[in-house]
């Protein structure tokens, strides 16, 4: 009777540590899609997915509807540099590192979402 | 003593179907906008659905370019013609032609031609040229689009049309229709942060927490749901000159492209009134403002000089 208690309270310690194992994955995991990541897109497809966090500064050539787009990241940030568009607004937003404030080359079909870990659902303005 | 066992399974079984969400996630790129949905309890088939409508209102709204397979606002803008279009775009003419009957004074779609002409100028950072803006409300002044039968329009005189201010809100109402159509009532769809749907959502209290996204003003959040939000600022498309801030909403009365508010946000139940009104308010008094949102039967936040001037007594904003 004894050895069947003890046998329980063992099954019982050892499924307490394995949700635990489980949960510390589940908690570990989340606190990966903290870090910043850039996604670009061209006419709706992904081209490119970019890791803000190493802060790395690098060039990336999208090539776009009418021609290519330079983009440009630094310090965990993302810009447009350069583009043949005829208004510039992408070129003008300057470097970005907020997520919901993507910037947008009409001209070109491209546009370029911050993705991580926000405290609201949804920003407005 | 069985059950005892089973328990930690029951607890991780539990714990591996909370994490579990059945949702349906897409960015469309339409409206100059990123359009960022979220459907829970929704299949593919909803999410094609809601993309599809994105698309043909983004096409028949269009008013730069005419698009193949459907007549657009590009279409009626380069005709005096009676011209035959959807009975989605003959009842989004009609309905942005009836909302300034409901309080927004300063929205008419037949500025478009005044509003191209601003924007040129502000990316050149110039102000428009006076002579200009009398040439552009003379056409406004002189021009009408008719309502025919059979789903036909005539554009009368040389003023050219522009359902930029109420385009996201009309599409956030066709979504909602279809969403509600399908018993479809956890969802949350963004329409490039200045239009935004929600329903209820699938966790907690059931309210959506909305940051406001004012260059200063980060720090703040109000919670919704089942309703549409929709706002119009001047942070990221106002342009500076001289020591005023210019705005992509223009006055179609005096051509003004000087607004008298820096942001308005509505929270309504009629997604295209939400968007016609925010724009229209941006040159309203706050006086006026408060006269409208209790005619119809909105919710407004203000902000000026930086923080918020006003919100309806019933929106609670909160510091992050």
């Amino acid at each position: 009777m004894k050895d069947k208690k003890l046998r329980n309270d063992i099954i019982l310690v050892a499924s307490l540590l394995l949700i635990a194992v489980v949960a510390l994955v589940v908690i570990l995991s989340t606190r990966k899609k903290d870090n910043l990541i850039a996604k670009v897109y061209v006419q709706n497809e992904v081209v490119e997915t970019i890791d803000l966090s190493t802060k790395e500064e690098k060039e990336y050539v999208i090539v776009g509807l009418h021609g290519n787009v330079i983009v440009e990241t630094k310090d965990g940030a993302i810009r447009v540099k350069e583009s043949n568009c005829p208004h510039q607004d992408c070129v003008h937003m300057g470097y970005v590192s907020e997520t919901n404030r993507p910037i947008i080359c009409a001209y070109n079909a491209v546009y370029i979402v911050i993705e991580g870990a926000s405290d609201v659902d949804v920003e407005i303005g | 003593m069985k059950i005892k066992k089973f328990i930690p399974f029951f607890l991780m079984g539990a714990l591996v179907s909370c994490n579990s969400q059945n949702f349906v996630e897409s960015k469309v790129f339409c409206f100059d906008s990123v359009v960022d949905f979220k459907l829970y309890n929704a299949t593919n088939q909803d999410k094609k659905a809601v993309e599809d409508i994105l698309k043909y209102y983004d096409k028949i709204s269009d008013n730069y370019d005419s698009k193949s397979g459907v007549v657009n606002l590009t279409n009626i803008n380069t005709t005096n013609e009676e011209i035959e279009i959807s009975e989605k775009l003959y009842k989004m003419l009609k309905s942005s032609f009836e909302v300034s009957k409901l309080g927004a004074d300063f929205f008419n779609p037949l500025c478009g031609s005044l509003v191209k002409k601003w924007k040129d100028s502000l990316g050149e950072g110039k102000v428009l040229n006076e002579e200009v803006i009398n040439s552009e409300l003379d056409k406004i002044n002189n021009s009408e689009l008719k309502f025919l039968d059979n789903n036909k329009v005539q554009r009368i005189g040389e003023a050219e049309l522009d359902l930029g201010g109420i385009a996201k809100g009309y599409v956030l109402d066709e979504i909602y229709n279809y969403l509600k159509e399908k018993n479809i009532t956890n969802y949350l769809v963004d329409a490039g942060s200045s239009s935004i749907l929600v329903g209820e959502k699938s966790s907690g209290d059931g309210y959506y927490s909305v940051g406001i996204k004012n260059t200063i003003i980060q720090n703040k959040y109000f919670k919704v749901k089942n309703a549409f939000v929709s706002t119009s600022a001047l942070n990221e498309q106002g342009v500076l000159i001289g020591d005023k801030m210019y705005s992509h909403i223009i006055n179609p009365k005096t051509g003004s492209a000087i607004n008298l508010q820096e942001a308005v946000i509505v929270i309504s139940d009629k997604g295209y009134i939400g968007d016609a009104l925010s724009t229209s308010m941006m040159m309203n008094t706050l006086e006026e403002i408060k006269a409208i949102e209790a005619i119809q039967n909105i919710k407004c936040i203000v902000i000026n000089n930086n923080s918020i001037t006003y919100h309806h007594p019933s929106i609670e904003v909160n510091d992050r």
